[in-house]
């Protein structure tokens, strides 16, 4: 039975009403179809091209054009994002709020993206913070980060947190003797920052649809940092403890809250740290393959337990 | 031929709808929890993320015990038994497949899939050692060769069919690459026989479609449609096609005319033009939202070829004309949609009519913005004191560019 035979049954058992059905039925037969996400990912694909034009028009013409044009095409095209930005944006508020246009979000993109150009041009010109210019990045997160909420954008606010994410590696990347452990612990750093931060800012009520971005990205980056400390030679067994308790974590949360991507998270970084830690020093062909074909029935099996009680689709 | 029958996958179909009305506040919670119960199946689903982690640990699980039982059937002077050995362990994760599909119900559920999907790898892998192995490497095409990518193209199409796995059409399409290759040198007839397959299964998908309407099956056939447009485009387009790619990788360039018959490079040029807008004719017809996104796609790499086809330099601005161009048209369509009665033009509509829409753009913005500043920060980045940018190597928010 197609879906239109039983929306015709169920309005003749008077489930639903004739009005939903006639409704329903429609959008069944998709009409109207809805060209929403088409036009939005040809907005996005066309903001993303112009971008990469300009970046790449100043990179090859910059001595040609001559410092003052190319930052007054920069400055003109980003004042001109900016004004529409702020002349256009609704009252702020704290919950999640609809942009006022269509094209609104890829306006700001535009302009964030323009800015990046902007600096890039200015410190490699005029060399203005003397070639520290990881302090650019950071300015960079800052600003992303207050029009993020200002404007309510996830584009924008990714884009903070990886400007954010940038600084904290390039800090460490001007250091004489960086090493993995010099990361990790800058790692760590940065989940701590962006994950009290972002439940900061959920417990406030500020923005709290933001907080699951924040959430996937703090998890995925622990998880990042504390399995390149569990591949260390010695003194991983710290590293190894505090896997176990995030993956226990994560997949608490993950459970609680139906959020099955934390629940895959701990499945996955949780087998691959357990995995090294026991398979590190076998040299036997026979045991490592025995080990992973014994190891992935019994993750089945637990998976399957999980899935057929909670995991159902949402 | 499905190993599913039409109701359990209409019923599930029946079932993800309400759960979008219901979120979208078209249904009550009332009558969503009575509706749930006319759309009770017996087949067993999961949602996405554990599916993908039941797929990876199933795979993990079938190649270590594939790679356990290896040695046992390995002698130091015939490769062929290995090759029997992994027709066998196809055949029987074909046969898991199927137990796990009929008998435990498990639809899209990760473990069916891998199963399915590592028959088709073995049965390639195991082909190609037990007829081929040992054998000298030659140029000259083998005409018996063309065994191994048809046996995987026909068992791929197979599994489509039977457990309805999308992505298994694909696979088959990329196997029929590798047929022309078998039967001739000449790089024009491998471009013409790879479109002619291709079309020849556009129209029996076309002609099966047109028996459905606004069912699971036209869902089913609304992306193998779009991909097999996709796949006539690509294999006709000489600048950017799959056939090309390694000659292009080594060569470093794009594809010179004199590489190909006069007549035939030509005859693709026009057609990479002719081929969009039939594609988007079609898609806006059907009202598909798959085969106008291949539309669209083609649209644009016929814009983004067709100077490497005419031998015109490329200038740095022209991504930001296409840029225009693209935002140009995505404007123009948008207002003129909005001036229709009720947003309404041809039965189309600009505006969002699902939550799901919703869903996918967050996800998308999320995703997006952070690999953006990859995109367009291509160098790595340097600690000298004469900088040149490109920190968004290191996720930076893409105070890059190059200068």
């Amino acid at each position: 039975m197609t879906i239109l035979a039983r929306l015709e049954q169920w309005r003749e058992q008077g489930a639903i009403s004739p009005e939903q059905h006639s409704h329903l039925a429609s959008l069944c037969r998709r009409e109207p179809f809805s060209l929403f996400l088409e036009l939005n990912f040809l907005l996005y694909a066309g903001v993303l091209a112009f971008v990469a034009g300009l970046g790449w028009t100043v990179v090859t013409w910059s001595q040609q054009l001559g410092d003052v044009l190319v930052l007054a095409v920069l400055s003109a095209i980003l004042a001109a994002c900016f004004w529409y930005c702020f002349s256009r944006a609704p009252v702020w508020s704290l919950a999640e709020t609809p942009a006022p246009g269509a094209v609104f979000d890829y306006v700001l993109y535009l302009g964030s993206l323009v800015w990046c150009i902007e600096l890039a041009y200015l410190e490699n010109r005029f060399h203005l913070l003397s070639g520290q210019w990881d302090f650019y990045l950071l300015a960079t997160a800052v600003f992303f980060f207050f029009l993020a909420y200002r404007f309510d954008n996830r584009f924008v606010l990714s884009l903070a947190l990886s400007s954010l994410a940038g600084w904290f590696g390039l800090t460490i990347s001007r250091w004489p003797s960086h090493q993995d452990a010099a990361y990790r612990q800058y790692a760590l750093l940065y989940c701590l920052l962006v994950g009290l931060g972002g439940m900061l800012l959920k417990q406030r009520g500020v923005k709290v649809h933001f907080f699951g971005t924040y959430l996937n990205i703090v998890a995925n980056v622990l998880f990042w940092a504390l399995l390149s400390g569990v591949f260390e030679q010695q003194g991983y067994g710290t590293w190894f403890l505090a896997l176990l308790l995030a993956c226990g974590a994560s997949l608490a949360w993950g459970l609680k809250r139906r959020q099955f991507a934390f629940v895959a998270y701990a499945a996955v970084y949780g087998y691959v740290g357990v995995s090294w830690i026991i398979i590190r020093g076998v040299t036997n062909d026979t045991a490592l393959f025995a080990y992973f074909v014994v190891t992935a029935v019994g993750m089945l099996a637990v998976l399957v337990r999980i899935a057929r009680h909670v995991g159902r689709p949402a | 031929m499905r190993i599913y029958s039409p109701p359990s996958e209409e019923t599930l179909r029946a079932r993800r709808l309400l759960a979008d009305w219901a979120g979208d506040d078209l249904l009550t919670q009332e009558q969503y929890q009575r509706l749930q119960q006319d759309t009770v199946s017996d087949i067993r689903t999961t949602n996405i993320f554990l599916r993908l982690v039941l797929f990876l640990f199933t795979l993990i699980g079938v190649a270590a015990a594939a790679a356990l039982f290896v040695p046992g059937f390995r002698s130091p002077d015939s490769e062929q038994t290995v090759g029997i050995f992994f027709l066998v362990v196809a055949a029987a994760c074909y046969a898991g497949a199927e137990v796990a599909a009929s008998q435990a119900r498990l639809y899209r559920y990760g473990i069916e899939e891998a199963l399915a999907v590592c028959a088709v790898g073995f049965l390639y892998v195991g082909m190609q050692t037990a007829l081929f192995s040992g054998r000298p490497y030659s140029l000259q095409p083998n005409e018996f060769q063309f065994l191994v990518p048809a046996a995987g193209a026909v068992f791929s199409l197979w599994i489509w069919r039977r457990f309805g796995l999308w992505y298994a059409f694909p696979v088959a399409m990329i196997f029929a690459v590798f047929l022309p290759g078998c039967w001739t040198a000449s790089r024009s007839a491998q471009h013409g026989i790879v479109a002619l397959l291709y079309a020849t299964g556009l129209i029996a998908v076309i002609a099966f479609r047109s028996r459905h309407h606004f069912d699971y099956v036209e869902d089913d056939f609304s992306l193998v449609e779009a991909l097999l447009w996709l796949g006539i485009y690509l294999a006709l387009n000489l600048q950017i096609s799959p056939l090309n790619l390694r000659a292009q990788w080594l060569s470093g360039g794009t594809r010179a005319a004199s590489e190909f018959p006069r007549w035939f490079y030509w005859t693709t040029w026009v057609l990479i033009w002719v081929l969009p807008p039939v594609v988007l004719a079609r898609g806006v017809r059907q009202k598909d939202r798959f085969v106008i996104a291949v539309g669209a796609i083609v649209a644009v790499l016929t814009f983004v070829s067709n100077k490497p086809y005419l031998g015109w330099p490329r200038h740095t601005w022209d991504p930001m004309l296409l840029g225009i161009l693209l935002t140009g048209v995505a404007l123009f369509i948008r207002r003129w949609l909005a001036r229709g009665a009720g947003g309404v033009r041809g039965g189309f509509t600009a505006t969002r009519l699902s939550g799901k829409d919703k869903q996918w753009l967050n996800a998308s913005s999320a995703v997006l913005g952070l690999i953006t500043p990859h995109s367009i920060t291509p160098s790595p980045q340097t600690t000298s004191a004469d900088v040149r940018f490109g920190g968004g190597a290191s996720g930076g928010g893409g105070a890059g560019g190059d200068f």
